[in-house]
């Protein structure tokens, strides 16, 4: 699986192949010393790694283009998370080279995560439940139930991706199109709600094809989403969204500083650590910052504000999510300062922002993106992904999975064979 | 709705991934032959579904013979001539016909008959001139999304003029897809919509989406059998064949087939069926484009079409730009 995965990384990013491995001798070098409980080690390879990311993430953004080898945010994560484990003794056994090395690169999670832990990662069942199944058509019969259950894992998110997410890109991209100084303020809102949806389940479907992928190979099932939209609170919502990514920065950033045991004044101090370095890990931008800070202020007011009101807290709570978070969202799509103060402009019309307006612009965009956008919000809705989920197993969900599969590859062929099918001028 | 034993959704997702090769494969030199494939960025059994999206089914391997494919495969494949830097700029195309003009469309007056072809008195004098917004009453606009645009996010021209357009439409099938809605709600084509209506002026403006088929030849005949057409349905019309419009350096200078040079050559090629007398070629690339004939880069945030506020300079293009008979 190491070899699988290297020759995986090396076709989609063979540059910065060496980075890769090298930082992984690196990291495991130090482990073995960090293992006997040596500080010293910890602190240098902590350091290494953030160096790591940092330079790659600065180099990238700010002085060569393409200089940001793939999947580094979420190998160095992984690296951080690796050695503090070890080192507190939550890796109860001495890593072999082999399993750090797969564990580090392993296919399904290099690009976008994931970010697994080491702990859940050796929980595999099929590189250790071997002893307990008997006979070979055992195993046999197990393997392929597995495989199966990831295939359906993996299929959903492929037509969240697909079918929903591409087509909410589409819609995005022609909102760009028009120019953001010219939409009207019925679609400008319309627009938040399609990026929104779009980046929801084009990471989700992302999330689910790559636990599907584990799962096919034996992992446990990483849930990285979990319903954020019917959370209570924006801290709520940020503890179901991209659960890998937050229980890091909690775990890891969080906590060690102090969490929120240590009076208020440390807790702000910690929740502001945490955000702008959450921001700051999307991207190097301006408005990347400005993203991280505003949810940094919205989980403060609902910390000691909103929390000792509490039937209106708990509405304003709900209404932050359903209308703040969109917002946060324009304001994480669009990096240009001047396109985001025109798009904001549009939203709220009362700064006088925009020129050329066509004020029936939204019902051509309802008319083509409804549909993707009634598919999304129906998915937003736990009930229904639960129900999906659970039966997932029946032989009509089944069929349903099959057609899925292969509307998903029609779209995608099409998509390749013809550059301008996501582009049609 | 029992929960069925065995592994159904494996073993049907693999016979359909071999079925599906398999088919490609046969079908890769006959049915499919047109289709650009690149190993690297696909799997060989996407052939198959996008033979689905054209209608090409996957038992016509067994009734259609190679050659057919191969005829086919004429309609579908890129130009691979011609694409090289000949620009078209500014100077006389001097063969000998009568349907030759400058394109020095800049100056904003088309080549009197200084040409060689003065033997004919047929060669107008017509010169471009303004106009005002009300000639555009009876004007009529064919094209593709860029036409779209215009009519969305051209208020004065909308409320004059007629739109006959829609996204990614072709040279191709421009007179044959239903896309004019009928008042009793019906959809029809082009070419039955303009035996129903006359119109004084028709602006056409096509191209872009059809710039990796076939070549510049090939585009060019079938350009002037649509003209014809139009032609023959409306005698008393103007005809204006408008040059297609540039992309953004950026997207020229990284799209093997969206990229200006291909759009000048085709625009060459296009604005020799102009005759002068009542078709005639407009170029409104002057209006929008930067010192080195790319498309200005703040007029575009997709390289492609122009951002709302800036279709104002076509409109303004085809006010300074007008025949009078």
């Amino acid at each position: 699986m190491a070899a699988g995965s290297l020759v995986f990384y090396a076709i989609a990013d063979f540059n910065f192949i060496w980075l890769l491995i090298a930082a992984t001798i690196f990291n495991y070098v130090l482990a073995n010393s960090i293992f006997e409980r040596k500080k010293e080690y910890l602190i240098i390879s902590i350091c290494f790694d953030i160096m790591l990311l940092l330079i790659c993430k600065i180099f990238g953004q700010a002085y060569i283009k393409g200089f940001l080898p793939i999947g580094i945010s979420f190998y160095t994560f992984k690296m951080i998370s690796y050695q503090i484990d070890i080192y507190k003794g939550i890796i109860s056994e001495k890593p072999d080279f082999i399993r750090t090395i797969t564990y580090f690169i392993m296919f399904p999670q290099i690009t976008s995560g994931p970010i697994m832990r080491y702990n859940v990662f050796c929980e595999n069942t099929l590189l250790d439940n071997n002893e307990d199944k008997k006979g070979w058509k055992d195993n046999f019969s197990y393997y392929f139930d597995q495989i199966e259950d990831g295939l359906r894992y993996f299929i959903m998110g492929l037509s969240m991706k697909v079918l929903i997410a591409d087509h909410l890109a589409m819609g995005w991209k022609e909102i760009g199109t028009i120019g953001y100084s010219s939409v009207s303020t019925p679609l400008s809102w319309f627009g938040a709600v399609i990026y929104s949806l779009n980046l929801y389940f084009d990471f989700w479907g992302y999330s689910l094809m790559a636990a599907g992928i584990g799962v096919m190979i034996g992992f446990p099932f990483v849930i990285n989403f979990d319903h954020p939209y019917s959370s209570k609170s924006v801290a709520e919502f940020y503890r179901r969204w991209h659960i890998t990514l937050g229980s890091w920065f909690k775990d890891y950033v969080y906590i060690p500083l102090g969490g929120s045991r240590q009076g208020k004044g440390k807790t702000i101090r910690n929740l502001f650590m945490v955000w702008v370095i959450t921001g700051f890990w999307h991207g190097v931008t301006f408005n990347f910052i400005l993203w991280g800070g505003i949810l940094f202020l919205l989980i403060c007011i609902e910390k000691f504000i909103l929390g000792k009101l509490n039937v209106a807290g708990k509405i304003i709570g709900r209404l932050n999510v359903l209308v703040l978070i969109p917002i946060t969202w324009v304001i994480f799509a669009i990096s240009n300062a001047s396109d985001l103060i025109s798009y904001l402009g549009r939203m709220f019309p009362f700064f006088g922002i925009g020129e050329s307006i066509n004020y029936l612009d939204i019902s051509k965009f309802v008319g083509n993106y409804g549909c993707y956008v009634i598919a999304g919000l129906l998915l937003l809705i736990p009930t229904f992904y639960d129900y999906i989920n659970k039966n997932r197993k029946n032989t009509i969900f089944s069929i349903v999975f099959l057609g899925l599969f292969w509307i998903c590859v029609y779209s995608m062929s099409n998509a390749v064979g013809n550059p301008f099918m996501y582009l049609r001028f | 709705m029992g929960q069925k034993k065995g592994h159904p959704l494996i073993i049907l997702v693999v016979i359909g991934t071999v079925l599906s090769t398999i088919i490609s494969i046969c079908g890769k030199n006959g049915i499919y032959a047109g289709y650009n494939y690149d190993f690297k960025s696909a799997p060989v059994l996407s052939l198959m579904f996008r033979g689905f999206s054209e209608g090409k089914m996957p038992w016509e391997i067994l009734t259609m013979g190679i050659n057919e494919g191969q005829n086919d495969a004429v309609e579908n494949s890129i130009s691979g001539n011609g694409i090289s830097g000949n620009s078209v700029s500014g100077n006389s195309v001097s063969d000998n016909s009568i349907l030759d003009i400058e394109q020095g469309l800049d100056e904003s007056t088309i080549a009197d008959s200084s040409s060689e072809a003065d033997s004919s008195d047929l060669i107008s004098t017509y010169s471009l001139e303004s106009v005002d917004a009300d000639y555009f009453n009876d004007a009529l606009f064919i094209g593709d999304s860029r036409t779209v645009g215009l009519s969305e996010y051209c208020e004065e021209l909308d409320q004059r003029a007629t739109f006959y357009a829609k996204v990614s439409l072709t040279i191709y099938k421009v007179l044959d897809t239903p896309l004019v809605e009928t008042e009793e709600g019906d959809d029809i084509t082009i070419d039955e919509a303009l035996q129903q209506n006359q119109f004084g002026k028709i602006y056409i403006m096509i191209g872009l989406n059809e710039i990796g088929t076939g070549n510049t030849e090939y585009f060019a005949e079938a350009y002037q059998k649509v003209i014809n057409r139009i032609r023959e349905l409306q005698p008393e019309a103007i005809i204006y064949i408008q040059g297609i419009m540039h992309v953004t350096a950026d997207k020229s200078n990284s799209d093997e087939y969206v990229n200006n040079d291909n759009i000048n050559e085709r625009n060459e090629a296009i604005s020799q069926i102009a005759d002068n007398i009542n078709i005639f070629y407009l170029d409104m690339n002057s209006s929008v484009d930067d010192e080195n004939g790319d498309l200005i880069k703040d007029l575009s945030f997709d390289d492609i079409h122009l951002k709302a506020p800036a279709y104002e300079r076509w409109y303004n293009y085809l006010k300074e730009n007008g025949i009078k008979k």
